[in-house]
């Protein structure tokens, strides 16, 4: 007996010991690939600095939500650290799944004030409460052929046929004669050259996972709401929501054949080998025109906000989405939740600029101080090209509008996306389709608890209200 | 006679005891599942509804739909597959020099794992930078949407999964036909039978349990296509591509409403048990006749 | 064979695995092309440079970890189903043990599609504190591989004339002389299918292995599905990885295909 009580006397000692010489592990999950990097290059200053060491565990991009969740049901506690796409933030969150940061944030400063108000007040807050600090900054914009754009011939013809001078389109109305005047059939004339090949006027993402981002763009600037607040009867079949989607069908005749099955990869390839005049992308698409490499059109990119509808007071009223996106949570379960903290607030603070002006990683850029460097993009030739592309950013950031961030998001956004495809491929009228979405986003308010959601909803849409995001 | 059902207990009773070890928990408790309405992370609370979720399932047009494309594998996918590997492997069944390596070539497109089968035809089958319609143009065809029109697509996965699993079926078949012993076909060859009669007469007869074998295994497995459908069209354009392990997928795991998932995985399941019946059914009654 | 069928019949299996190549071969092409070529007009069929750069950063991205805990959890599989499921399968092929039943209960546990008992194993190997383990995957494969393993040997062994081994048995052999010596040779071919098959399906698994392995054990599929990521797609990576993934199985192929195939006068010697 004796001898048990000491030898677990002298194992409790070493082992308070060994805690006390080793680092304290965090576990790091994310989506596998270049966004993880910088978790590997600051390990050392993590460990000087917090005297923490990380394991990084990277997960397959379109399983991360499944992942994450089931090891949260299970309360495993297998994570520290969380990269969480934001559009699963709020649903995280509210199962108390996340540690909120308001304690350390009053201890420690994330400078929340230089980030965009998109992430600051859309993607990083839950019922008052901040439980995630900004990591990589995703957000529409729309990118052009400058060079076609700025053709004298093309120019002349396109005033001919509509009357006004050819520009960057900064109402749909625009873009729509732009992307019809800019489709052409192989044989037929671009810029003086006969083309071998037929050129698209626009593109879109069409999968179906995604496209309610595109339709977005233009329901969001005609003033639709996901939801009516005061009954929370869906709003997408709204007039915006029906008027957006006409103009979608309308685009799809300049767009390619097989647009309803293109995905991140086909919309910027088709753009970067210089078969389309313009699209609707993510800004790393912009990084990566400027790369020889897999661009044929270095230079000759334009960056500008997406299209919107023009007031009464003659200003541009434009909400471009911002799907995906990624920030860094704390798990409730972590082990040390302050010292995840501050890796958490070093990546988003300390060395953000590095990460996000880096060919290396796929982040993108989300504070003004972001913005404000233009010479730190490493993949741009010249500085010219850098602020242009980062004041087109800029200009939709201000104005981004959010993604459902409800619990069960990916079922709205998904049936959504569903009856869009459906529309566009003929297979119903946009109003049928977007009422037929409509009775099954009633049908899934009910079963997952209609007040439930209602208060949810109020709760954010006040949020953003106070921010000014919200009209 | 007592002792040798001994042994022979002795011998399933290994197979058994795993399959029950592992099996019998999620049995029980994703039935229960089924007989419940849960969607996880929602905020609402897990709920007995009985059979309502069984219910559910007939009015879902989206799950008809998906189980319409199914059957649609089932019929050309598995149908072609069947076909396609049984010529195969009777023209391998014949000893020519290279046959090892022609057999082992064949393999080939199987040994490549799903997720990668989904990137390949992705790109062979995009409409302006595939290889596919580049070939079509150069023979002077024309090029067709493969992936982005609602009356294509299922059949564009349906093409990549032939693709993938004849190579299955043939060598199945083509190690039942090596195993027919010789003395058969000569036998046969001195009774004066012609080739096809011996065909259909000893071979087809002998070669018929591992023919539904290998059928069932395919019909088991077209009801877990997924791979493909996420990565080449994502269930679109619409719903016309959607598979029911998509959409089971899509419920289960991407809307967590786990209830559901699991009533619509018992439902295959039933589907499945009916067809596995009917087929060896079948095959019990050829042999008493 | 007749003379005048011979060169068609060479034609047509030709042609065939022309048809069943070439998505392979473009597989092969697309591990060693760089940005750029993937989507592009003309397509590229030939990459600008044949380097193993590709190669060296799919596998230092997890590919050699994840080809590692795949041969582990294929093997293993495998050989546990083959050497359990073909002595079922001998006992449900030769005494019907269990009737019709017994073997219709042990396909259905394969016929279960696997959506509904992803989460109530996770919770079982949880309660276990299994997760992340090389045996909860192992076991979970089982789940498809045993049943699968147990009927196409029945089927093979329902094929042999039971003659011979009843003949063996009067020869003084056991019952199980008579399996190991009699039946199992001969039906060598269908034997080395099934284990082929059953390493292939546990080696191309993707669903539980993401669920049950984290950071200790990672298969390879789980790796591969890694390097697609939401705005950058390693498509050469992918390709790389899944050939040199492919090659233990061509490997096991190789060696095994005498056997796959055997001349068919050798029937005849053995009986």
């Amino acid at each position: 007996m004796k001898r048990i009580t000491v030898f677990l006397v002298v194992l409790v000692v070493l082992l308070g010991a060994a805690s006390w010489a080793y680092a304290v592990k965090l576990v790091v999950v994310g989506d596998a690939g270049h966004n993880l990097k910088p978790f590997d290059w600051y390990a050392q200053q993590f460990k000087e600095k917090f005297d923490v060491e990380l394991e990084v565990i990277g997960v397959p991009f379109g399983e991360l939500y499944e992942k994450e969740k089931m090891e949260l049901i299970g309360q495993t506690g297998a994570y520290d650290v969380m990269i969480v796409y934001p559009k699963f933030l709020a649903e995280f969150a509210a199962n108390g799944w996340l540690y909120p940061l308001d304690e350390f944030i009053a201890q420690l400063d994330p400078k929340m004030d230089d980030v965009t108000p998109g992430y600051r007040d859309f993607y990083c807050k839950y019922g008052g409460k901040i439980y995630a600090l900004p990591y990589d900054g995703d957000i529409l914009n729309l990118y052009y052929r400058k060079d076609l754009l700025e053709n004298e011939e093309e120019k002349a013809n396109f005033k001919a046929k509509y009357g006004y001078d050819l520009k960057v389109p900064e109402t749909w109305e625009e873009f729509l004669d732009v992307a019809a005047f800019f489709t052409r059939k192989k044989g037929e004339k671009l810029a003086g050259q006969v083309l071998e090949r037929d050129f698209y006027g626009t593109a879109y993402y069409g999968q179906k996972d995604q496209i309610f981002a595109w339709w977005g763009n233009i329901f969001a600037s005609l003033g639709g709401v996901y939801f009516n607040e005061e009954t929370m009867e869906p709003a997408i079949n709204s007039e915006a929501g029906i008027k957006a989607l006409e103009m979608m069908k309308t685009m799809h005749q300049y767009c390619p054949q097989d647009v309803l099955a293109y995905g991140y990869e086909e919309l910027k390839d088709i753009f970067l080998e210089g078969d389309c005049f313009m699209v609707i992308q993510w800004p790393c698409v912009g990084k990566k025109g400027a790369d020889p490499a897999q661009s044929k059109i270095v230079g000759k990119i334009g960056v500008s906000h997406v299209p919107g509808v023009r007031r009464e007071d003659g200003t541009i009223y434009y909400r471009p989405l911002m799907p995906c996106g990624r920030v860094l949570a704390i798990s409730a379960e972590s082990r040390d939740p302050w010292k995840a903290y501050q890796v958490i607030r070093y990546l988003s603070v300390e060395t953000s600029l590095d990460d996000v002006s880096t060919a290396e990683t796929g982040l993108d850029p989300y504070r003004y101080s972001h913005f404000a460097h233009p010479e730190a993009y490493e993949m741009f030739t010249n500085v010219e090209d850098a602020r242009i592309y980062l004041a087109g950013v800029q200009k939709n950031m201000e104005k981004g509008y959010p993604e459902m961030v409800l619990p069960g998001t990916v079922e709205y956004e998904e049936t959504l996306g569903v009856e869009i495809s459906r529309a566009l491929s003929g297979e119903k009228t946009p109003k049928q389709a977007l009422d037929d979405a409509a009775k099954m986003w009633s049908e899934i308010l009910n079963r997952l608890g209609k007040e439930n959601q209602k208060k949810m909803y109020q709760e954010l849409v006040s949020g953003w209200r106070a921010a000014g995001l919200w009209e | 006679m007592k002792k040798r059902n001994v042994v022979a207990l002795f011998f399933v009773l290994p197979v058994i005891i795993i399959l029950l070890a592992i099996s019998i928990f999620p049995l029980i408790y994703s039935f229960y599942l089924s007989l419940c309405q849960w969607d996880i992370g929602t905020g609402a609370a897990r709920t007995f509804v009985g059979a309502r979720n069984y219910l559910r399932l007939f009015t879902d047009s989206r799950l008809w739909n998906a189980m319409r494309n199914t059957g649609l594998e089932l019929l050309f996918g598995v149908g072609t597959q069947f076909l396609l590997g049984l010529s195969l492997a009777l023209l391998l069944n014949r000893v020519f020099r290279g046959r090892s390596l022609v057999v082992t070539l064949f393999l080939l497109p199987m040994m490549i794992s799903p997720v990668v089968v989904g990137c390949i035809w992705k790109i062979i089958y995009h409409y302006q930078y595939g290889p596919l319609n580049f070939l079509l143009e150069k023979i002077r065809l024309s090029p067709v949407n493969w992936l982005g029109s609602s009356s294509t697509s299922i059949y564009s996965i349906i093409l990549a999964d032939i693709w993938e699993w004849t190579p299955f079926v043939m060598i199945t078949l083509l190690a039942g036909l090596q195993a027919i012993p010789d003395e058969l076909y000569e036998a046969a060859k001195v009774d004066g039978a012609t080739r096809v009669s011996t065909f259909l007469w000893i071979v087809l007869p002998l070669l018929r349990p591992v023919i539904i074998i290998a059928v069932l295994i395919r019909v088991m497995d077209a009801f877990k296509i997924f791979d493909l459908v996420v990565l080449l069209t994502m269930g679109g354009p619409g719903q016309s591509s959607e598979t029911i392990a998509f959409y089971n997928y899509l419920t289960g795991f991407k809307y967590f409403s786990m209830g559901y998932a699991s009533s619509m995985t018992y439902f295959q399941l039933a589907i499945i048990v009916i067809i596995a019946n009917i087929f060896l059914k079948s095959w019990k009654g050829r042999e008493m006749a | 064979m007749k003379d005048h069928l011979r060169i068609p019949i060479f034609v047509g299996i030709f042609f065939l695995l022309a048809l069943a190549l070439s998505p392979f071969l473009w597989n092969f092409m697309t591990s060693f092309k760089d940005k750029g070529e993937y989507f592009t007009y003309p397509p590229v069929f030939i990459p600008r440079s044949f380097s193993g750069e590709h190669y060296l950063q799919g596998l230092k991205l997890g590919g050699s970890r994840g080809i590692r805990d795949s041969v582990i959890i294929a093997v293993t599989t495998t050989a546990l189903s083959i050497a359990l499921g073909s002595l079922a399968a001998y006992a449900l092929a030769r005494f019907r043990i269990g009737g019709e039943n017994l073997a219709f209960w042990i396909l259905s546990v394969r016929m279960m599609p696997p959506i509904a008992s992803v989460l109530p194993l996770f919770l079982f190997y949880r309660s276990l504190r299994w997760l992340d383990t090389y045996q909860a995957i192992i076991l979970t494969h089982l789940l498809m591989n045993l049943p699968f393993a147990v009927w196409m040997m029945k089927g093979f062994f329902e094929e042999l004339p039971v003659e011979l081994e009843e003949a063996a048995e009067v020869d003084g052999c056991g019952r199980l002389g008579a399996f190991l010596r009699i039946a199992l040779p001969l039906v060598a071919p269908g034997l080395v299918a099934t284990a082929l098959f059953c390493f292939m399906f546990s080696w191309n698994e993707f669903l539980f292995a993401l669920i049950l392995g984290r950071s200790r054990v990672v298969p390879v599929t789980v790796n591969i599905a890694g390097l697609i990521g939401g705005h950058e797609i390693l498509w050469a990576e992918i390709s790389a990885v899944s050939i040199v993934a492919s090659i233990p199985i061509i490997v096991i192929a190789i060696v095994l295909q005498r056997y796959l195939v055997r001349g068919l006068t050798l029937g005849a010697v053995k009986g």
